[in-house]
């Protein structure tokens, strides 16, 4: 492999992906948890930027760790008791180790084998030449050749997400 | 665009010529880059705090610093001294992690933003293609440093000041953005540099004064500060989020909080009136910084007068001014511009790019947005001030003192 | 760049489920003044946007074409299921007007969810993309789950919702994980791509053969979990019992419906040649169809004869029902039968779909305003206060156990006819079995009406609309199961659906 800034880059951020996810499931305070995941998600917005899409890295960071990181941290807070929590409740580690494993097995056979290594690589799965700019992305969704019915439908959806979650929260009369 | 490159390429060249390897050198160099734009702020904000105090005490009839230095103007470096080497103090039950790592994402998501800061033609840390957007998600970091902060210190007035945090700079995200969204129509662009050249024939405050004025009150909300500075509320909370902190930690705060202030200044120079654009930027791009600074500076201390003369208002008027108030406006902007617009660019108004410097050229295309937003702005406060009257008179009928003035539905501060 | 010009867009094509959406985001401002009281002209209203839609949908199922640009089909199949939906809302809403009332939570935003969930269902009907399908999927669920905790702050409701929502969740994550699969492996979410890129794979061009396979299970488990196929049905009977009954009875049918569609679309549309082996004559899924359909026969049948309450019985034996209609599906994967199947899928949804809402429109009319009154116990007593409402819930019950001359018999022979048409003996044997099983919970109810004595009126709250809507339902059930050829007919709207979808 080719051995150069990008790709020190990409261990780089890898690593911080990786260790983040690690440190969240391992976490025995939610706070910290919470925390790590953060780290988690910056981790892949910076991969997403290694992919030359800085726009999804940008909606990355405003959206995960802007608002749900911080929606996460704001429930657990509320609950002040249970960022005092110090045993983990649940006891089926050993199950979901074999869940993670056995996913972790497939995703290895079914996409990275496949594509790994130079020479392997088949002509079918090589990466596209072309580089999508944030433009391209903007077209894709008001272009009727591509994405417009989901993007409009998607619109219709939040609408409805957002009608219900006044519905179940505002206060009964 | 090419002299810049060149500082970098030189050193890059250099380092290439002493014996490193080209990616190290090219790394390098963007790393020198980095720190040069991190350093910059981090200079300003020694003599934004001056400026702060100096302006906070003129407004209160003092004299304000004068003892350090010429003018006082060395005090800051006094203050920094001081707190230095005061007694680090972690409280007991804090969370030592958050609780450190805290006051430095605060200061650290102020400088990012000035990573897309264009100070000249030339000079820009990184011509995002998506600058708008970064700064916006950028700045959405810094809520989670004082979140942190908050949780951390173990102590219930910070974790309120915090919970406020949320509820106040989360939602004043929202009229921000969509407020922010108007400039990245009118250029086409959400590249900052791009934004500052499409201002060339005429800012677009001109094209949208509605637009600017709520992004000026959003960001003044978005650093807290008064008449929004509900997050460390002395009376009710002692001292907010920070209430822990003492020494250096305390201070990072503060220098965070000073330079975002000074920060969203120079963004709203840049998005509304021309960033560096200013008479022979082009021939001597150097001009550019101090046409952005001046003009920053002025936004500044306008921001600075509201701190120093508004007194604060409610949680409750603060949450119901946004989502009641500033949000539907701003999407009402947005919906009115982006047809105008359409419009102008339908009708053949808008000038082409041969003339994009032309002040007449924009002259029409500008009176057509200016009197739609007038209008729209008549036609709000005109609602407004219904509403108000309402308001008023249904609590005339149903009590006879101010007592239930809370549970109004609009209980806007509004003028009768 | 071209654009598409607007017409070449068909918009027209798109008015029964963009209309539907569109009337709903409409009826939400109209509702504001709509005075609190009067909550039930919103109910009026929305079954007028209902109408209108079921319209729109007759014409564009005479004129049958392909949306934007290929992800959006409004073809045969997609106008039947249409009508099935809207039908089901529409007789959702007739339950709903003095239901909500009696308990306290009638709120106009009810029926606005109700016709978004609707108009996600037609979506997802005609979507001929997986990332259409995606967004519908989720423009489906969304507004079930707040309707789900609609009695909220009742707690069995609130626990419904977020049993409902969560668990939902986890299910659109794997859709969404299986269609990034399918489209790593074939660079393509539109179906019709996918099938020949699947051919291909094949082909032994591009040696993404497993990640298809992971892909299309996923895929299998996201929709399992929305019609509440074994292993994916826990939710079923708690968040059955804890939502209101309306919602309930929607969901039973409306959001299998949608799971259906997109399920059917997708295996018969980009994975009919999916093999696991070389040579395979049959689709590789079907195996995996096979077992679950079995095993979602047995448990639902079995657990549904230890159930005392009404609702959880309804909800296993809603669980029992997919497994039929999987039955169906997979059938399909053989070649040759798949149209037969299809068409055995289309007709059991559709007599599913009159005799499940009439079931539950009964059961409402015996609940009582505080949520009690769903046990079966509650039931004693109803065939001499009510003579005329426990022979038609009677009749219900026959439909569900597959009686003959009611809808429900239709429904299983189409299914048990094309198995058996597909070599699947096993499966047919144990649907035979599991039906017989059925029968002893459904006859249990009856048995409960006429042979045992309940003091007073068990269904005190039986009100016009509600009867209006049971009478519908019998009325559907009766004649589906009286002259079944109004859909089993080769040349009737049926056959169209199917010769529209199987190639």
């Amino acid at each position: 492999m080719e051995f150069n800034i990008h790709s020190i880059v990409f261990l780089i951020f890898s690593v911080i992906t990786l260790g983040g996810g690690l440190g969240t499931v391992t976490s025995r305070n939610l706070i910290h948890g919470a925390v790590y995941l953060i780290v988690s998600l910056f981790g892949v917005a910076g991969l997403f930027i290694l992919l030359s899409a800085p726009f999804l890295a940008a909606i990355q960071v405003l959206v995960y760790i802007g608002a749900i990181a911080i929606l996460i941290i704001f429930a657990v807070m509320l609950t002040r008791s249970m960022t005092r929590m110090t045993e983990i409740y649940n006891r089926q580690w050993s199950l979901s180790l074999v869940v993670s494993a056995l996913l972790f097995v497939l995703l290895l056979v079914g996409i990275i084998l496949p594509v790994w290594g130079p020479g392997t690589a088949n002509a079918a799965l090589q990466p596209s030449e072309l580089v999508a700019t944030t433009v391209d992305l903007g077209v894709a969704f008001v272009d009727g050749n591509q994405f417009v019915l989901p993007f409009e439908v998607a619109s219709l959806l939040l609408t409805a997400a957002m009608i219900g979650a006044i519905v179940i929260a505002r206060d009964r009369d | 665009m090419q002299e810049c490159i060149d500082i970098f390429n030189t050193f890059a060249g250099c380092l290439t010529a002493s014996g490193a390897d080209p990616g190290l050198a090219q790394f390098l160099s963007i790393l020198l880059g980095v720190v040069l734009v991190a350093m910059g702020p981090l200079v300003i904000v020694i003599f934004l705090i001056w400026v702060e105090r100096k302006y906070a005490a003129r407004v209160q009839d003092r004299l304000g610093p004068n003892r350090v230095g010429p003018f006082g103007l060395l005090q800051t470096f006094a203050d920094a001294l001081k707190l230095i080497t005061k007694e680090d103090i972690t409280p007991a039950g804090a969370d030592k992690l958050i609780y450190n790592l805290a006051p430095i994402i605060s200061v650290v998501s102020v400088i990012l933003i000035w990573a897309v800061v264009p100070i000249s033609p030339l000079h820009i840390g990184a011509d995002l293609s998506i600058g708008a957007l970064y700064f916006v998600a950028v700045g959405s970091i810094g809520t989670l440093a004082i979140m942190m902060a908050g949780w951390s210190s173990n102590n219930k007035y910070a974790l309120l000041g915090a919970f406020r945090v949320v509820a106040q700079l989360v939602s004043y995200e929202v009229p921000l953005v969509f407020s922010l969204l108007v400039p990245v129509m009118f250029a086409g662009t959400m590249s900052m540099q791009g934004i500052v050249e499409a201002q060339l024939g005429m800012w677009f405050i001109v094209f949208s004064p509605l637009a600017a004025l709520i992004f000026f009150i959003s960001t003044q909300a978005e650093t807290g500060r008064a008449p929004f500075d509900l997050i460390e509320a002395e009376s009710e909370l002692v001292a907010g989020y920070n209430i822990e902190y003492s020494g250096m930690k305390f201070g990072l705060f503060f220098a965070g909080e000073f330079l975002h202030v000074f920060t969203n200044a120079l963004i709203f120079a840049i998005l509304f009136t021309g960033g560096w654009l200013g008479p022979f930027v082009y021939q001597v791009p150097a001009l550019g910084i101090i046409y952005l600074f001046a003009k920053g500076s002025i936004f500044y201390l306008l921001s600075l007068h509201l701190r120093n003369t508004l007194p604060r208002i409610r949680i409750d008027q603060l949450m119901s001014f946004n989502w009641k108030f500033l949000v539907p406006v701003s999407i009402a902007n947005l919906i009115l511009v982006a047809f105008l617009w359409k419009v102008i660019q339908l009708i053949g108004l808008l000038p082409g790019p041969e003339n994009a410097s032309d002040f007449l050229a924009h002259l029409p295309a500008a009176i057509i947005m200016l009197v739609g937003n007038l209008a729209l702005t008549v036609v709000v406060l005109q609602m407004l001030r219904n509403v108000g009257r309402r308001a008023v008179a249904a609590n005339a009928v149903s009590t006879p003192a101010n007592a239930e003035l809370d549970d109004q539905p609009y209980s806007l501060p509004v003028p009768h | 760049m071209q654009l598409p010009s607007l017409s070449e867009l068909n918009l027209g094509l798109t008015v029964p489920a963009l209309s539907l959406a569109l009337w709903a985001c409409i009826l939400l401002v109209i509702d504001l003044f709509i005075p609190r009281d009067r909550k039930s002209v919103t109910a009026w209203l929305a079954a007028g946007g209902v109408v209108f839609a079921f319209i729109a949908n007759l014409l564009v199922y005479r004129d049958p074409g392909v949306a934007f640009m290929g992800l959006f089909v409004a073809d045969e199949f997609a106008g039947f299921l249409n009508i099935v939906v809207l039908l089901t809302a529409f007789i959702a809403i007739l339950m709903s007007v003095d239901y909500l009332k009696r308990t306290g939570i009638e709120r106009g935003e009810y029926y606005v969810l109700l016709l978004m969930t609707t108009s996600g269902i037609m979506f997802m009907n005609s979507a001929n993309d997986l990332a259409v399908v995606f967004i519908a999927l989720e423009l489906l669920s969304i507004p079930l789950y707040v309707l789900a905790a609609f009695r909220a702050p009742e707690e069995r409701s609130e626990e419904a919702g977020l049993k409902y929502f969560i668990l939902g969740a986890f299910a659109s994550a794997f859709f969404v994980f299986g269609a990034a699969l399918i489209y790593g492996a074939t660079g393509s979410s539109s179906l019709p791509v996918i099938v020949d890129a699947v051919g291909r794979a094949l082909a032994g061009e591009g040696s993404s053969l497993l990640l298809l396979l992971m892909g299309s299970g996923l895929i299998l488990a996201g929709l399992g979990f929305k019609v509440a196929v074994v292993p994916f049905h826990m939710w079923t009977p708690d968040v059955y019992e804890g939502a209101p009954t309306p919602v309930t009875a929607f969901m039973s049918v409306g959001a299998k419906v949608g799971g259906f569609a997109a399920l059917l679309r997708i295996l018969l549309v980009a994975l009919p040649a999916l093999t696991v082996a070389e040579g395979d004559a049959v689709a590789g899924w079907q195996t995996a169809t096979w077992v679950v359909a079995a095993l979602t026969l047995i448990l639902g049948n079995i657990v549904a004869i230890s159930q005392t309450n009404i609702k959880r019985l309804l909800a296993y034996s809603s669980i029992a029902h997919a497994g039929y209609v999987l039955m169906a599906v997979a059938a399909a994967g053989t070649p040759g039968v798949s149209d037969q199947a299809t068409r055995a899928a289309l007709i059991y949804l559709m007599a599913y779909m009159f005799t499940n809402l009439g079931a539950f429109a009964v059961a409402m009319a015996i609940e009582k305003d505080d949520g009690s009154g769903t046990s079966l116990d509650d039931f004693k007593g109803l065939g001499r206060s009510r003579p005329l409402l426990a022979a038609i819930m009677a009749v219900f019950m026959l439909s569900l156990t597959g009686i003959p001359l009611t809808a429900g018999f239709v429904g299983k022979w189409v299914v048990f006819q094309a198995t058996i048409e597909a070599g699947l003996y096993t499966l047919a044997v144990i649907g035979v079995l599991t039906s017989v099983i059925s029968a002893f919970y459904y006859v249990r109810v009856i048995v409960n009406m006429f042979l045992e004595d309940g003091e007073g009126d068990p269904a005190a709250a039986a009100t016009p609309y509600v009867q209006w809507a049971i009478y519908l339902t019998f009325a559907g059930t009766l004649v589906l199961g009286i002259i079944p050829s109004l859909v089993t007919n080769l040349s009737g709207p049926v056959a169209l659906a199917v010769a529209s979808l199987v190639p």
